[in-house]
């Protein structure tokens, strides 16, 4: 497997974890000096212990501690927060609509992305793959307030699709403030990370295996089950779970497309954090977030790799 | 089914996601030359009023320059942080690289709103206990953004670095360069191409973020995202998408140019 | 069982012509082996008969049905892939019985003829394993096996014995002639070397450039080579330019008049000559008839023969290839020693240029 392209969907398919980089192993080559490594690693490295990790650390910290209104924080060790979210049905709610936008939200991306990544290794020339990749990736970058603008441009009462559907005679859907609509938002965002990771893994997949299974008799679906799908699944893991991830995360979307009653994590940890200073309880929301992606993952990523390890290695 | 029909199936599978991937952009792109007073379809005319009427914003205006100054400044930090830790990741093999891999790239992992916000409690914390302001300052914001583009940068570094035989730096070694001028003259020469592509790219996804930014904006010092969101929560005009166009133009320019340096696929 | 009919095959790619015009017609159980230079459009016709390739013009007919817009599934082919393509994630048995599972056939069946097949290629003990666990023939068998179990029709083989080492490559070479004959099974098989074409096939066809330069028993092209470029590819190595002078006299383009065979040609040709025909110092001048004066410039000593590479006056140079002395050849000819070059008129063969 050469090149960094492929480190996304092969060596570590997805946990929550970013994809490694593909190192080189240890060889011949390798030279045993430490002090130059560690000087030229430390900076970085601190920047982001001293950035992310400690700040982490610290909110953990104020997980445990006690909101009293007024007072913002005491300095308390409890597990008031965590207790608190998993008792309260409004929480519980919030967190049962992130997990199944998310999820129906990448299984669609699955859907969509697979026959673009399909298309763009199997059928495209190089040179327009190469424009068609870009293509795909431009979107994802113009940034999330400006594609929300766009989806409310788009997916409002009077908007474009709306104006279509009068042209045609049909009287206009309800679509903004929506889960329907922050699924399509979220799809249109998450599509490309999801291209991208099947692109890498298919292009790792001998054409031959495909023309061998259809001159075996088995028919272009039949192929794809037994013989693209298989081979393709840690790919198709990374690519779902990268999704999943990134939905589960997603604030702009819910926020501006969901409207004020529809209500994800991320936006909920905002608003515990910033807006009702609850730092204690926003701190515990942010991590049951995280714990609950880390876990979905990790269970998902052990799955499959267990089927995944016989040939593989 | 024959090849073909199959071929022009999946074709026809991918023009349509393509085209709802484009859709958004090719939407607010159209709309921003509406000359419609309130937004709606279809045009009654065509304009380019509401980019002159989005430049007297002020707050898009310093939006936009704030958030050109926070980007460029946080291109330096990933640049200067992460091209010696690349270069670490790839060329030596230590006790604890793995970990220090993972560290690397955790802001990727960690999400923006989450990272954000535990952020934000450790900047107030450290204004109680310093008595000096950092939230609502540009370097708290310049601190949050170094952070987004540092992963970035490890990335396609990274990929340029393992791109490159290490018998280059080790044939300058040979004729008696030293360690510096071997990194100067042999080294940064051919990978230039990965670190124009990671200083491009970090540029995009800081003037992007959002979710970090959310936390660290002061009163008067905002990005051009937060005044984006902010103004999006009450209208939804053409003004709006004259800003989105050209912030489209600009981010579309950029990585153009950055793919033409390195396949900006492999950063995914 | 069913012969194979190419009816004009075209196959174009925006401006290049891969395959121009191929028409070929193989007779049930025989075995073609399609022959050529790699970029000469051989395996783009075999992926076309193998149906991975659309054809742009022309037909197909296996056993008089018209298969051309066939998808390869419905072709009830088996095909051998130069990599062997056996599906990773499944094992010897299960990638063999494949293609029953695709014909829907019980498991009873499918168990017996898996068996059965992997019997024939002697790996039936290996049935458990993953392809990655056999060494590069172990997998040629079981690709063999594979496409042999599905009972195709006929059977297409694009560079079989390319990856495997040289013993092995004759090895295997041996088992698919002798499987393709017992079974009687109509046979293609794509190949670059031309040694692999001649031992195996019934019938060789030369391709170059998308078209069939020339096609027939194997002895046809390598003893009658019907162009310069055959000559060439079958391994002569001595083609000398000129003219016919006048019914068998050739006059070679440095200046030399020699003795040729009768052959109805004109304009420009070339004399091919293989080395082996190439007498040094020859006695019998009287069956020679050609005898020139020449200089050893170099020999090249290869195990059982040795090839002197001599001059004649005019600067001409050819290859005379003699057996060595660990064969009972004559002792070894130094550089610079003087010899007489001589060859049979019928040794040579008239090719147009």
């Amino acid at each position: 497997m050469s090149g960094s392209a492929m480190s996304a969907a092969t060596t570590n398919p997805g946990g929550a974890t970013a994809p490694p980089l593909n190192l080189p192993a240890p060889g011949a080559r390798e030279r045993r000096r430490l002090s130059p490594a560690f000087g030229l690693a430390a900076p970085g490295t601190l920047f982001v212990v001293l950035a992310l990790m400690g700040p982490l650390a610290l909110m953990f910290r104020y997980s445990l501690n006690r909101f009293v209104p007024g007072q913002m924080m005491v300095e308390a060790l409890t597990l008031a927060n965590y207790q608190k979210f998993f008792a309260d049905s409004y929480y519980q709610e919030v967190l049962a609509t992130t997990l199944w936008v998310s999820g129906l939200s990448t299984l669609l991306c699955l859907l969509a992305g697979f026959p673009v990544a399909y298309f763009l290794v199997r059928q495209a020339s190089d040179k327009w793959k190469g424009r068609l990749l870009l293509l795909v990736i431009l979107p994802l970058l113009m940034g999330n307030a400006v594609r929300t603008a766009a989806w409310m441009v788009i997916l409002g009462d009077k908007g474009l699709f709306n104006a279509f559907v009068s042209t045609l005679g049909l009287s206009p859907v309800k679509l903004m403030y929506t889960p329907t609509a922050v699924v399509i938002g979220l799809v249109s965002v998450l599509l490309p990370f999801m291209i991208v990771t099947l692109q890498s893994i298919i292009e790792g997949i001998d054409a031959n295996l495909e023309a061998a299974a259809s001159s075996l008799g088995a028919s272009h679906l039949t192929t794809l089950w037994r013989v693209v799908l298989p081979l393709a699944l840690p790919g198709i893991l990374a690519g779902t779970m990268l999704c999943f991830i990134l939905s589960m995360n997603a604030y702009a979307t819910p926020v501006l497309i969901g409207g004020p009653s529809f209500q994800m994590m991320a936006p909920a940890v905002y608003q515990q954090v910033a807006k009702a200073m609850n730092w204690p309880f926003g701190a515990a929301l942010a991590f049951v977030l995280m714990a609950v992606t880390l876990v979905l993952t990790t269970t998902a990523n052990v799955l499959v790799q267990r089927r995944y390890r016989r040939w593989s290695e | 089914m024959g090849i073909l029909a199959i071929n022009r199936i999946y074709a026809a599978l991918s023009a349509l996601v393509l085209a709802f991937v484009l859709l958004p952009l090719v939407a607010i792109v159209w709309v921003s030359f509406f000359a419609n007073r309130i937004l709606s379809f279809p045009a009654t005319g065509y304009t380019f009023s509401w980019y002159v009427r989005a430049w007297e914003q002020e707050a898009f205006r310093n939006g936009f320059i704030t958030s050109v100054e926070t980007a460029l400044v946080a291109v330096a930090i990933s640049l200067v942080l992460g091209v010696p830790a690349s270069l670490a990741l790839v060329r030596y093999r230590f006790p604890g690289r793995d970990a220090i891999q993972t560290v690397l790239l955790s802001p990727m992992v960690v999400p923006g709103i989450v990272g954000g916000a535990a952020l934000f409690m450790a900047f107030i914390e450290l204004e109680v206990l310093l008595d000096v302001e950092i939230a609502g300052t540009l370097p708290g914001l310049l601190i949050a953004h170094g952070l987004i583009a540092l992963p970035w940068t490890v990335r396609l570094v990274t990929a340029s670095l393992v791109g490159m035989s290490p018998s280059y730096e080790e044939a300058a070694r040979s004729l008696g360069a030293g360690v510096l001028t071997t990194f100067f003259r042999v080294t940064l020469p051919i990978i230039k191409p990965g670190i124009v592509a990671a200083a491009l790219f970090s540029f995009v996804v800081s003037f992007i973020d959002l979710e970090k930014s959310i936390f660290l904006v002061g009163p008067g010092r905002t990005t051009l995202q937060i005044a984006l969101v902010s103004y999006l929560e009450w209208n939804l005009d053409s003004t709006v998408a004259a800003v989105a166009t050209v912030q489209i133009l600009i981010i579309g320019a950029l990585l153009i140019a950055s793919d033409r340096y390195a396949r900006l696929a492999r950063a995914f | 069982m069913s012969d194979v009919v190419l009816q004009s095959i075209v196959k174009r790619y925006d401006a290049t012509t891969a395959v121009d015009n191929v028409s070929l017609n193989i007779r049930q159980g025989e075995l073609v082996a399609l022959l050529g230079p790699s970029g000469c459009g051989k395996t783009t016709t075999l992926r076309m008969v193998g149906g991975f390739i659309p054809v742009t013009e022309g037909r197909i007919l296996v056993g008089g049905r018209d298969l051309t817009s066939l998808p390869p599934n419905k072709r009830n082919m088996g095909f051998g892939f130069q990599n062997y393509a056996l599906f990773p994630h499944m094992s010897v048995g299960e990638n063999v019985a494949f293609g029953l599972q695709m014909r829907k056939l019980p498991k009873a069946d499918i168990a017996r003829k898996v068996k059965t097949a992997l019997d024939r290629v002697k790996l039936s003990h290996l049935a458990d394993r993953l392809p990655k666990q056999l060494s590069g023939g172990q997998q040629q068998r079981v690709a063999l096996a594979r496409a042999l179990v599905i009972e195709p029709d006929v059977l297409l083989l694009d560079e079989p014995l390319s990856n495997l080492d040289a013993q092995l490559r004759n090895e295997m070479k041996l088992e698919i002639r002798n499987i393709q004959q017992q079974l009687g099974i109509t046979t293609i098989f794509v190949t670059h070397d031309q040694d692999e074409a001649l031992s195996v096939a019934d019938r060789v066809v030369l391709m170059r450039a998308g078209r069939i330069e020339q096609m027939g028993a194997p002895d046809d092209l390598f003893e009658r080579p019907a162009s310069h470029f055959v000559a060439e590819f079958m391994g002569v190595t001595n083609l000398l330019a000129g003219t016919l002078e006048s019914v068998g006299r050739f006059r070679l383009k440095s200046g030399e008049v020699v003795a040729v065979p009768v052959a109805g040609l004109s304009g420009d040709l070339a004399l091919a000559l293989r080395p082996e025909r190439v007498i040094l110092d020859g006695t019998d001048e009287a069956l020679l008839a050609n005898t020139l004066s020449a200089e050893v410039e170099f020999a090249t000593y290869r195990g059982l023969v040795i090839d002197y590479r001599v001059r004649l006056p005019s600067g001409v140079t050819l290859i005379a290839r003699r057996p060595s002395p660990a064969v009972g050849g004559p002792a070894p000819l130094s550089p610079g020693r003087a010899v007489r070059v001589s060859w049979q008129p019928e040794a040579g063969t008239l090719v147009p240029v």
